[in-house]
């Protein structure tokens, strides 16, 4: 990571500084209320879900034989863990692709990413019915090694319990370095290098590890052969699947940086949005490219423009993932900020669709039911994702999540807002004029 | 010469490039082993039966719909009879669902006075779709070719739900410990003891009628070829249905009309995990793309690390990983 003076905006509208390192939120309440509505959505859903624990699935929700995955599975597992595969996405680009600007942006991605599976896991264990079982996955003679099933159940809380949460360990082990007593610094010190020394070897399993089960996700559809339209219905499923994935996440992770660059007054970087913005735009066109291909090769391509309601579905879908390739083309268009973002919400809605739409608007079962999910699945679907909000909140005041410049992170143990702290350290260093400048903002 | 690679690196890269090349030959020789001792692979398209398969065959032109079948299933089953539309009355499902594994079915002409009867229940596939997709191998194919399902291992992901195409399996969602509910050819009740299903014992008119699949699948065929003008499309449906299946279906109406789903002749398994077994052959493919990773992030991890002990010698400070 280069070290560069802010530079000014050429074109002076906006200042663009350059992202350095992590920096925690430092100014401003952490309780606003708006977290605290979410905080009570939060505590609503999970409070429903421990009821769901004592009670058959029945009363919880409007699921039947025909429909038998709800939202739980369909959106919060199966649409949104696309959001959450910034990570893959970007430590792909980064760390495989030497995409050195992008290191700055990976905490953001992680923490985002850790709290996407992990608020969807917690949705999985109330979904299914008789997890109780689920020590199988713990014994490798019951499993079906050719279950798309079986991957995803083993695949998804491996990683975000092991790698993802190995990734961000140093957020927190950080934390503990600059808050806590001399032994702890002592002991830090030292297991220190041996972070450094695994993290290579362990981000080789945090890319490879996402790519089988995102995949996988769109493997679990194959099965359901003639019920899903055949517009989506198609053997290319889990790679189309996979690349959603990995364009949803880079375009979530541009959301997400410049909403909370704007909520807590930081200054974007130019430099790192369009890298990512080139990169979005060239994941949509292989999307888009390898859809196309499909569409062709299956003949389904008269089907894909009959204009009935499946195809403008799909026309839909598909301009969604369009227009972010097309216009984030442009070098105006990737440094305007607001474009940038409106660009990055349609492509992450594009993606969004895609895959939710096998899922449930054109999976098309032989018996006529309907499903819309119930009230209390609603809200426990909206609670599990106000609970990963509300930790996202939290991350970034008590963490050094968010990119900033590096002038602002103070290393002289004055950290996180916590003068209390600050006033016990008894290592003195220079205190950056930086600092002061931030708070003022 | 001049020896770049220090004694250590070489070794990597030879372990590295042997590992490589191991994982991209092993699934090309696993297959080649699969294929010279002929049909072992794991899902063929189009399966074939084993010799010992049983079947059911019901004749939709003989079925006169007294549902003999029906209270013969619940009590083999011990099920408890479906009284929502009866009035605590009677048993009177109104499809398969968590109380019923088996159900005649009317289908009436809405111009005509035509009718028939179906009979639905669990088709037990040659290559079952739920088998395939079943995480824990809960449901399994056992011999004679029932398809089972075993309470001890089920997590209740309901993916046989989803991938049934038949729409069988059923999940009791008013039960707080949910079983699924699906014929199993009777199989632990009175398959295993030599003795016939519950609802091919009890039929009155041999409109369904057990026995080995070879066997029946012969019959029907004399059947059509006896009067060709009774069926339709002088087909078995569950001949080729999705690969095949153990129950099969003679009709006067069409097959779809019963509500038999239109189904193609490659087995749905096979479609599903024809690319996903190559790939995933001992895990050669993801081993390549952990190979090809572990390349370039080692070389980009040094580049990384050289340019963080410059910046930390710069500054003073330790750098965020």
């Amino acid at each position: 990571m280069k070290t560069t003076a802010p530079s000014a905006d050429s074109r002076g509208a906006t200042l663009i500084n350059h992202w350095q390192c992590g920096v925690p939120v430092t100014h401003g309440p952490v309780l606003t209320p708006f977290l605290l509505l979410l905080t009570g959505l939060a505590g609503i859903g999970l409070g429903l879900a421990a009821l769901r624990f004592f009670s058959p699935l029945g009363p919880f929700s409007a699921m039947n034989d025909v429909y038998a995955w709800g939202i739980w599975k369909t959106f919060n597992v199966m649409t949104l863990t696309a959001l959450g595969s910034g990570p893959l996405a970007l430590g792909i680009a980064a760390w495989v692709f030497n995409r050195q600007k992008l290191h700055v942006v990976m905490r953001t991605a992680l923490v985002s990413g850790f709290l996407f599976y992990a608020t969807g896991l917690i949705a999985l264990g109330f979904d299914v019915g008789r997890p109780w079982n689920f020590y199988s996955a713990l014994m490798p003679w019951r499993w079906n090694s050719e279950s798309a099933m079986l991957e995803i159940s083993i695949c998804m809380p491996l990683y975000c319990a092991v790698f993802l949460s190995f990734e961000i360990l140093p957020l927190i082990l950080e934390r503990i370095y600059y808050t806590g007593n001399e032994r702890s610094r002592a002991f830090l010190s030292r297991i220190g290098p041996n972070i450094r020394k695994a993290y290579p070897f362990v981000i080789i399993g945090a890319y490879v590890i996402p790519l089988m089960h995102q995949s996988s996700l769109g493997g679990l559809l194959l099965l359901a052969g003639t019920k899903i339209n055949p517009l989506w219905q198609s053997p290319v499923m889990p790679l189309l699947y996979l690349v959603a994935a990995v364009f949803c996440g880079l375009g979530f992770t541009i959301f997400l940086l410049m909403i909370v660059c704007l909520r807590y007054a930081r200054y974007l970087d130019a430099a790192v949005l369009t890298e990512l913005a080139n990169l979005l735009s060239g994941v949509c066109f292989v999307f888009l490219a390898i859809r196309i291909a499909d569409l062709i090769w299956r003949q389904q391509l008269r089907a894909a423009f009959a204009l009935d309601k499946m195809s403008l579905l799909f026309l839909f879908e598909s301009a969604m993932i369009l227009a972010p390739a097309i216009a984030l083309r442009f070098r105006r268009v990737r440094e305007t900020p607001r474009a940038l973002l409106n660009m990055s919400v349609l492509a992450c809605l594009g993606g969004m669709l895609y895959r939710f739409i096998p899922t449930s608007i054109a999976y098309v079962p032989l018996r006529s039911t309907a499903y819309f999910p119930s009230t209390p699945e609603l809200i426990m679907a909206a609670g599990y994702i106000a609970l990963g909000s509300v930790a996202f909140v939290l991350a970034v005041n008590y963490f050094a999540v968010l990119p900033g410049e590096a002038g602002t992170w103070d290393h002289t143990f004055r950290p996180f807002g916590w003068p209390g702290k600050a006033s016990q350290s008894s290592i003195a260093g220079p205190i950056p004029t930086a600092v002061v400048q931030e708070r003022a903002i | 010469m001049n020896v770049i690679l220090s004694r250590r690196q070489a070794f990597k890269a030879m372990i590295g490039l042997g590992g490589t090349v191991t994982s991209a030959l092993l699934p090309a020789a696993a297959h080649a082993a699969a294929d010279s001792r002929g049909n072992s692979e794991e899902h063929p398209a189009h399966p074939i039966a084993p010799p010992d398969a049983v079947a059911m065959l019901f004749d939709s032109t003989v079925c006169t719909g007294c549902k003999a079948c029906m209270p013969a299933c619940n009590e083999a089953n011990g099920l408890p009879t479906d009284t929502l539309l009866s009035g605590g009355i009677w048993d009177m499902p109104t499809g398969l669902n968590a109380k019923t594994k088996n159900i005649i079915e009317l289908y009436q002409d809405p111009q005509s006075d035509n009718f028939a009867f179906v009979k639905k229940q669990c088709m037990h596939c040659l290559d079952p779709a739920c088998v395939t997709g079943c995480p824990f191998g809960s449901l399994v194919k056992r011999d004679l070719g029932a398809v089972t399902w075993n309470s001890s291992l089920c997590i209740g992901c309901r993916y046989c739900e989803v991938a049934c195409p038949f729409e069988v399996p059923q999940f009791q969602w008013e039960n707080w410990n949910p079983k699924i509910v699906k014929c199993e050819f009777c199989y632990d009740q009175r398959l295993k003891e030599d003795m016939q299903p519950a609802c091919t014992s009890v039929c009155p008119t041999g409109a369904v009628i057990f026995g080995k699949r070879t066997d029946l699948l012969a019959q029907a065929k004399e059947r059509i070829a006896a009067t060709p003008e009774k069926y339709f499309e002088n087909r078995v449906y569950g001949e080729y249905e999705a690969g095949g299946t153990q129950v099969l279906y003679l009709s006067s109406v069409s097959f779809q009309k019963l509500g038999l789903p239109k189904l193609g002749t490659t087995s749905i398994g096979h479609y599903a995990t024809k690319v996903t077994s190559v790939l995933y052959k001992w895990l050669a493919g993801p081993a390549l793309v952990a190979g090809v990773f572990g390349f370039f992030i080692r070389r980009n991890w040094e580049r990384h690390e050289t340019e963080r002990r410059e910046h930390e010698k710069k500054t003073g400070f330790p750098d965020q990983l």
